[in-house]
């Protein structure tokens, strides 16, 4: 048997060096986001001070030296660069990976290039887990991981139905659309009867509906970039068997994919995955269904690639829309879902008129 | 993985229920290594089913279905992806993949976890590719290649897929004659070659005859015939399965059978044990008196033929409108030889005759001659002409055939209710000649 050439082997469509370079985006992005805030520090300072606390307090022993220091001296301004935007910038890039590759993923499943990890209801399920916590005041005092846990339910309660579904015999593709667009109405119809009751508590909610990073720590960034690389990781071991399900459930299932129990593995971790990301910081759109698109575009559409490549860009979509934010409203840090949703509209009608017929995954 | 004396594929006593429809009925069939088989049989007759089977996407009610000697239900479905590969009516891939990537989609069921394909995956791949002749389109996405060549590369793939057992689902039917022939050798040639085991289910039976080395009808989700393509395929199969009349060949070359068909015996439409289903009813009739009874039977469900009429006939209109086979003749002229072998094939083929109250001359005069012919073959009904009109303007000639037929056996009938109260009572003969 002759090897083959090379021309063949390089004409395989999948760009995986893509991958580095993202990964090494998103590395200069977080190194540098901390330098925009919402109090002014130097960016001298403030890369000093992550230099200092990265490198265990050996570099730059007095990292604020040569700046101005506020009264509560240079512990204050570590606490604000390491604590408050650092926990923030990495659970922006968190979530925005969490919800990028559950998008790839549930683009897959579904074979539909609209999917995204709030088609299924799960946001309405998380929304409503958080709006119990705020309307019947649970756990007032430990706020900060009670609604996450309650919206972390939520969200997976309402995927573990659909997962029933998608065991069921009836288990198509339409099927689970149309039971997680059902379920998403009901969901809301609930939520906003829940508020009819609790006119005070709708502006917590409406403010958890539009996402947001703040008020957060080091504790909830562990427990969301925990579960989110579990399950992420696990998902990004799925490529292959995403790529045979393009061809059609049957057809994977004559070249050895057992299509629906991989169907609902990926639906489960989709789902945790999506669970994890939105119960810290709500509901934040477009990060999972540009992101998959915009790695097809640039690596190909290859799901070995898709899926950890919409993790990486979901990841920096998130923390450039924290940056814009800041550059563009300086001061004040906008509830982060609008302004991807701002960003991210337009930018995938770009793409969808742009897409030309080699493109991927079928739109017209 | 078995002895080699286990048949490639074995079904014993299939049945396979969708609800109330029974999709294959205790079907037996056993595939030795090697065999081209070709699967055929009308639309809903149970192939695609019998296919699916085989590959386990359904679990029959009853019987059982083994591949290389085991039970299929029993085999992981990564065992059954080394064993059989699968090459769909059509497929609509949703990604661009160039055809290389789609070869080795094949490779799937000999990978590990997370194995990356090795340099054997690739050789397998391109070896697969180069044997369909697509080598020089390997980086070619597989949404910007022709449907030809689409085939091709699944076919490819499940050559890729190294399974010793091939099932192809109406491979070619959306291929142009050129490369239905060009797949088919292909096919052909891995069978022989490689002794792959191939099930084909084809529609087109000179394809089957021409590439299988065994042909196994089904009809109704039982298998009724099956045997060497020269065995099996009769003028009387086809009749009997097809409901279609056609005429018997053989290629002086090779032997081969052929068929050309030309006709339906009975609409493909209707249900099983009907009247219906036995065959079309032929209505003899001219200047606009065969109308009403055409359409009612068109109405009715039944097909029909008509003739023979002139040109510019009124129920020549109507019998176009429904879609009748007609038997034509020029304006004027008198029925010619040819006019009336065309007559007689539609005669032939009714299982019941209508003759409507027509005015008769020298010219149209062999119509009635054609019907007297089947007379006490075929029902004949005759419609009550009205009283006290002249109709017979061939010499008294019409009057003496209609009383024969009369006196032969056939109905005389009062209007169009009462026509399709007596065709619908009427007992159906064993198939038309």
């Amino acid at each position: 048997m002759v090897t083959p050439p090379p021309r063949i082997a390089r004409a395989s469509g999948r760009r995986p060096w893509v991958l580095g370079l993202l990964l090494a985006l998103l590395g200069v992005g977080v190194f540098f986001s901390p330098i925009l805030g919402t109090v002014a520090v130097s960016p001298e300072t403030v890369l000093k001070i992550l230099l200092h606390q990265a490198s265990g307090g050996t570099l730059f022993s007095d990292p604020c030296a040569g700046g101005s220091v506020p009264a509560s001296g240079c512990a204050g301004l570590i606490e604000i660069v390491w604590d408050a935007r650092l926990s923030e910038i990495m659970l922006a890039v968190v979530v925005g990976a969490g919800l990028g590759i559950s998008g790839g993923t549930l683009q897959g499943v579904f074979r539909n290039p609209l999917a995204d990890p709030f088609l299924l209801g799960i946001s309405s399920g998380g929304t409503l887990g958080a709006a119990v916590v705020v309307v019947f005041r649970i756990g007032v005092s430990e706020q900060n991981l009670v609604l996450p846990l309650f919206a972390f339910v939520g969200a997976i309660g309402t995927g573990v139905v659909i997962l029933i579904a998608a065991r069921s015999r009836f288990g198509s593709v339409e099927t689970l659309l149309l039971t997680g667009v059902a379920l998403s109405s009901f969901l809301s119809a609930v939520l906003a009867l829940l508020l009819l009751y609790s006119p005070t508590g709708s502006l917590q909610v409406d403010f958890w509906l539009l996402g947001n990073l703040g008020s957060l720590d080091w504790t909830q960034d562990g427990i969301a970039f925990g579960v989110v690389l579990v399950a992420g990781t696990l998902l990004a071991t799925y490529g292959r068997e995403l790529n045979l399900l393009q061809l059609g459930p049957d057809v994977a299932q004559s070249l050895g994919v057992d299509s629906r129990k991989v169907r609902v593995r990926l639906l489960l971790l989709a789902s945790v995955t999506t669970a994890a990301a939105v119960a810290f910081t709500g509901i934040i759109g477009f990060v999972g269904l540009v992101s998959p698109h915009v790695v097809r575009r640039i690596a190909g559409s290859d799901y070995r690639i898709v899926l950890p490549g919409a993790a990486l860009v979901g990841g920096g979509f998130l923390l450039a829309a924290r940056d814009l934010s800041l550059i563009a409203f300086p001061g004040t840090l906008l509830p982060i879902g609008i302004f991807t949703s701002f960003a991210g509209a337009p930018f995938f009608a770009y793409l969808l008129f742009r897409r030309r017929g080699a493109s991927t995954m079928g739109v017209p | 993985m078995t002895g080699s004396a286990e048949p490639a594929l074995l079904l014993r006593g299939v049945t396979v229920r969708f609800g109330e429809r029974t999709a294959l009925q205790d079907v037996d069939l056993e595939v030795p290594r090697g065999q081209f088989v070709a699967l055929t049989g009308p639309n809903g007759s149970g192939k695609t089913t019998l296919l699916r089977a085989a590959l386990g996407f359904l679990t029959p009610q009853a019987g059982s279905v083994q591949l290389f000697g085991n039970e299929v239900g029993r085999l992981s479905i990564a065992e059954r992806a080394r064993r059989v590969a699968w090459v769909p009516q059509e497929e609509s891939p949703r990604e661009n993949a160039p055809l290389l990537d789609y070869v080795l989609y094949g490779r799937y069921a000999h990978l590990g976890w997370l194995q990356g394909e090795t340099a054997r995956d690739r050789e397998a791949a391109v070896r697969a590719l180069r044997s369909v002749g697509l080598e020089e389109r390997a980086g070619d996405g597989v949404l910007s290649v022709s449907g030809g060549e689409k085939q091709r590369a699944i076919l490819a793939r499940a050559l890729a897929q190294e399974a010793p057992l091939v099932l192809l689902d109406e491979p070619t039917s959306h291929l142009d004659i050129a490369h239905q022939l060009d797949f088919l050798s292909r096919v052909r040639g891995l069978s022989r070659e490689r002794g792959v085991t191939i099930v084909a289910a084809l529609h087109d039976l000179n394809l089957a005859a021409q590439f299988s080395d065994r042909i196994v009808v089904l009809s109704r989700g039982r298998r009724v015939a099956d045997g060497a393509p020269a065995d099996v395929l009769s003028e009387e199969l086809l009749a009997r399965v097809w409901g279609v009349v056609a005429d018997l060949r053989r290629d002086p070359r090779t032997g081969v059978p052929y068929l050309l068909p030309h006709q339906l015996v009975r609409p493909a439409s209707s249900p099983p044990g009907t009247f219906l289903e036995k065959g079309p009813v032929h209505v003899v009739g001219g200047g606009g008196s065969g109308a009403p009874y055409l359409r009612a039977l068109s109405e009715a469900g039944y097909r029909v033929t008509v003739g023979a009429l002139h040109l510019l006939d009124s129920d020549l209109e109507t019998a176009e409108s429904l879609g009748a086979l007609t038997a034509v003749e020029v304006p004027f002229a008198p029925i010619g030889d040819e006019v009336r072998e065309r007559l007689r094939t539609l005669l032939e083929a009714a299982t019941a005759i209508v003759v409507a109250p027509f005015p008769v001359g020298p010219s149209n005069l062999p119509n009635l001659e054609e019907v007297r012919r089947l007379l006490g073959r075929v029902p004949i009904f005759l419609i009550r002409r009205a009283p006290g009109t002249e109709w017979d303007f061939a010499g008294g000639k019409a009057r003496a055939i209609e009383g024969e037929l009369r006196d032969g056996g056939a109905r005389e009938v009062v209007g169009v209710a009462e026509m399709l109260a007596a065709l619908a009572a009427t007992p159906v003969a064993s198939t038309p000649q």
